[in-house]
C-alpha cells in the first residue's frame, strides 16, 4: 500500500528524531508493563497467601453468618451442596467447617480460643494447613488409645497456656442446644506462629467439633477454590444462582476491607502510570506537530492535487500509530525477559515478611496477556488520539501554500 | 470545441486599508478544449492569483469560475478536493514532488486517490513516463533527478489523473533556458497529441512564443488577449 510506504518513509525521513521519539515511547511502555507486572504480581501473591491460608476463593454460609456468626446459623442441606461442589468443573477443591468460640484450659492457665472444626482430608485440598504444622504431626479423626480425640492448636494459645505437643487441653463452650460443652483433647500439633490469624485457634476433626457443639451433621461454612482464581467472582455468582437458600460470597466480599485497600492502591498506581504515559505523549505530540509544520508546503501540494483533508488526517494517524507500534514492539522484546524472570524467579527481599506463618520473601511479577496487552492498547489509543491535532492542522493547510509564497 | 474554463468578473483583493492590493480586477476569460494558452505579465500582475482561482486553490471575492460547466467558486471541502483531483492537473514552479516517493510513486499517488485499480495505475505510470521521456528513471527519488527531469515528472503526474485541463504556474522559471524550452516542447506535444488543454504563466519571451494564445495581465486587468497562428 502506497500510503503505508509514504508513512514509513516519512518516519524515516528525520531518522534521529523518530528514533528518539520511539525510544521515549518504548521506555514508557516498558515502565508501564514492568510496574503493572510487579503490581499485579505482588497483590496476587498476597491474595494467594490469605486465600490459601484460610478463606479460599469462595465461601458458602447460611444467611449472614460471614458477618454475624452465630452457632445456630448452620448449613443443614450438606448433601446437596457437596454433590453440587463435587460435580462442578470450576471447583478444584472444597472443605466444610464448623466454628465456635470457647474457653481453653491448660494446667492452671486459661484463655479464650476459637474452635475450628475441619475435615481432616478435605481441608488440605483448600488450604495449606498441613504445611503450617510447625511442631508435631497433622492430626487424624480417630481417638487415641485412651479414647481422647486429637486437636491442633495455634502458637499463641500454646504459648499462653504453656502447652506442648502431647499435652492435654480442656475446652469449654456452649452447644447449639444451650447445653454446656466440655471435653479433653490431646494436642497432636502446633500450627503457624504467634502472628497467624489462627494463633488462638483450636482445630478439631469436623465430626468431633459437630458432636461437641451439638450441631448434628451441620456445618457453618464451605470454603472452596476456583480452578481459575481470577474468575472466582463469576463462580460465586453461578453457585449463588443454584443455592438460593444460602449466601455465596467471593473472597472480595469476605475480605472487603482488604479488597478496598488493594483496589485503591492499584488505582493509585494506574493513575501514576497514566500520568507518565501522558508526559511521554506530550513529547510525541510536539514532535508530530513539528513534523507537520515542516511539511506545510508538501501538504499544500497534496491538497492542491486533490488529496482530501481527511486523507491527510489519515496519513498523520498512520505515521504516528506506526511509530508507536514499532516502539512498543521494541519495548516488548526488551521487557518480556525481565518480567518473565520476575515471574519465574523473582527478587529476593532482604527483609522477609511473615504473613501469619506463610513467608513472603520474594517480589514476584505477573506475566499475563493483560500485563502485556493493557499498556499496549492504552498507548496505541493515546497515540491515535494525539495524532489528531497535528492531523487536523495538516488538513487545514491551504492548498495555495503549494504555489509561490508571498 | 467545448469550453473548459469560463471566468466571469473574477475579482480578488488582498489586505485592507493602506496595504490593500487588487490582485485581479473583474477578469472574464474563456478557454476552450485543446488550447495552449500563456498568461503573461510583469511580476505582481496577478498571474498566480488567476491560476489559483481557476484551479480552486483560492476563493474569489466576487465572480464565478466555471470549470467544465461546474461552478467551483461554490464548492468546498472534500467536494472541491475531489473536483481538483479528477478535473485539474497542476504543475508548480518549484516542481513540488513528494520527496520520499519515487518518480513512479509520485505519478501513481494521485491515481491511488482516485481509486484507480493497481494494474491500471502501474501501466498508466509507465505510459506517462514514456510520454515525458523518462523511461528507466521511474524508481529514482526527486533528489536524484535534475530540475528538468523533476518538472517532467510533475507534468506526468498532472497528466496521470486524466484532467480536463493542466494549470502551470511559471513551470520553466527554475530551469535554464534550454531545459525550459525542452519542457515546454513536452507540454506542447502532449497538447497536440492528446488534445490536452494547458494554461501556463510565464514572463519569458521564448516560452510565450510557443503558445497559441497570450493573455496579458497588468495590475490585475487583462490588457491583451490574442490568438496567434502557430
Ligand atoms: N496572499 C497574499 N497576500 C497579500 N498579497 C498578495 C497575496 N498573494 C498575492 N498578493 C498580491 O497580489 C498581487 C498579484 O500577485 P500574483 O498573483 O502573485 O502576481 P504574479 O504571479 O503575476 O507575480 C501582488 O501585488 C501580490 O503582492
Ligand atoms: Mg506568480
Amino acid at each position: 500500500m502506497l500510503i503505508f510506504k509514504l508513512a514509513i518513509r516519512n518516519i524515516l525521513r528525520q531518522r534521529r528524531r523518530s528514533v528518539l521519539t520511539g525510544l521515549s515511547m518504548a521506555g514508557g511502555y516498558m515502565l508501564f508493563v514492568f510496574s503493572i507486572s510487579l503490581l499485579e504480581g505482588s497483590w496476587s501473591n498476597v491474595v494467594d497467601i490469605f486465600t490459601l491460608d484460610q478463606t479460599g476463593h469462595v465461601q458458602i454460609h447460611k444467611d449472614d453468618y460471614a458477618k454475624r456468626p452465630k452457632i445456630y446459623k448452620t448449613i443443614a442441606d450438606n448433601a446437596a451442596v457437596e454433590t453440587l461442589l463435587n460435580g462442578h468443573s470450576e471447583v478444584s477443591g472444597w472443605a466444610p467447617r464448623a466454628y465456635s468460640p470457647a474457653l481453653a484450659y491448660g494446667g492452671d492457665k486459661t484463655s479464650v480460643a476459637q474452635i475450628m472444626g475441619i475435615d481432616v482430608t478435605l481441608e488440605p485440598t483448600v488450604t495449606r494447613i498441613k504445611q503450617k504444622v510447625s511442631e508435631g504431626t497433622y492430626f487424624d479423626d480417630q481417638p487415641d488409645a485412651d479414647g481422647y480425640f486429637k486437636a491442633m492448636i495455634g502458637r499463641g494459645l500454646a504459648n499462653k497456656l504453656n502447652l506442648a505437643v502431647n499435652d492435654e487441653i480442656v475446652l469449654i463452650s456452649a452447644g447449639a442446644d444451650g447445653s454446656i460443652a466440655n471435653d479433653v483433647f490431646v494436642i497432636s500439633a502446633i500450627v503457624g506462629n504467634a502472628a497467624s490469624f489462627d494463633r488462638f485457634g483450636v482445630f478439631l476433626p469436623l465430626a468431633v467439633a459437630q458432636e461437641f457443639l451439638a450441631i448434628g451433621g451441620d456445618v457453618h461454612e464451605y470454603a472452596l477454590l476456583s480452578r481459575d482464581k481470577h474468575d472466582n467472582e463469576r463462580l460465586a455468582k453461578d453457585l449463588q444462582a443454584v443455592l438460593p437458600m444460602l449466601k455465596v460470597s467471593p473472597w472480595q466480599e469476605i475480605e472487603a476491607t482488604f479488597y478496598r485497600t488493594m483496589q485503591s492502591d492499584k488505582q493509585g498506581n494506574y493513575f501514576t502510570m497514566g500520568l507518565i504515559v501522558f508526559i511521554v505523549f506530550i513529547g510525541v505530540l510536539n514532535t508530530v506537530l513539528m513534523s507537520v509544520l515542516e511539511r506545510t508546503k508538501e501538504f499544500g501540494v497534496l491538497k492542491s492535487i486533490g488529496c482530501r483533508p481527511s486523507e491527510l488526517v489519515k496519513l498523520i494517524f498512520i505515521e504516528t500509530v506506526m511509530l508507536a507500534t514499532a516502539s512498543i514492539l521494541v519495548g516488548l522484546v526488551l521487557i518480556v525477559p525481565v518480567i518473565m524472570w520476575f515471574t519465574e524467579v523473582g527478587l529476593k527481599l532482604d527483609l522477609a515478611v511473615d504473613m501469619g506463618g506463610v513467608v513472603f520473601d520474594t517480589m514476584k511479577g505477573d506475566f499475563s496477556a493483560y500485563v502485556i496487552l493493557m499498556p499496549m492498547g492504552f498507548m496505541l489509543a493515546t497515540a491515535a488520539v494525539i495524532s489528531l491535532p497535528p492531523g487536523l492542522r495538516a488538513a487545514r493547510i491551504l492548498p495555495r501554500e503549494a504555489m509561490g509564497s508571498h | 470545441m467545448k469550453t473548459v474554463i469560463e471566468t466571469k468578473n473574477l475579482a480578488r483583493v488582498f489586505g485592507a486599508g493602506e496595504t490593500r492590493v487588487t490582485a485581479l480586477d473583474h477578469v472574464s476569460i474563456t478557454v476552450k478544449q485543446g488550447e495552449f494558452t500563456a498568461i503573461t505579465g510583469p511580476s505582481g500582475s496577478g498571474k498566480t492569483t488567476l491560476l489559483q482561482l481557476i484551479g480552486g486553490l483560492d476563493e474569489p471575492d466576487s465572480g464565478d469560475v466555471l470549470l467544465s460547466g461546474a461552478n467551483i467558486a461554490q464548492m468546498s471541502g472534500a467536494k472541491l478536493s475531489d473536483f481538483r483531483r479528477d478535473h485539474i492537473g497542476f504543475i508548480f514552479q518549484s516542481y513540488n514532488l513528494i520527496p520520499v516517493l519515487s518518480a513512479e510513486e509520485n505519478i501513481e499517488y494521485i491515481m491511488l486517490l482516485q481509486g484507480v485499480p493497481e494494474k491500471a495505475r502501474k501501466s498508466r505510470v509507465r505510459e506517462m513516463l514514456a510520454l515525458v521521456g523518462l523511461e528507466g528513471l521511474g524508481d529514482r527519488r526527486p533528489s536524484n533527478l535534475s530540475g528538468g527531469q523533476q518538472q517532467r515528472v510533475a507534468v506526468a503526474r498532472a497528466m496521470a489523473s486524466k484532467p480536463d485541463i493542466i494549470l502551470a504556474d511559471e513551470p520553466t522559471a527554475n530551469l535554464d533556458s534550454a531545459t525550459g524550452i525542452a519542457l515546454l516542447e513536452v507540454m506542447r506535444d502532449l497538447n497536440q497529441q492528446m488534445n490536452m488543454t494547458f494554461v501556463f504563466s510565464t514572463h519569458d519571451y521564448k516560452i510565450m512564443d510557443r503558445a497559441d494564445r497570450l493573455i496579458h495581465l497588468e495590475d490585475g486587468v487583462v490588457q491583451l488577449d490574442e490568438f496567434r497562428n502557430s
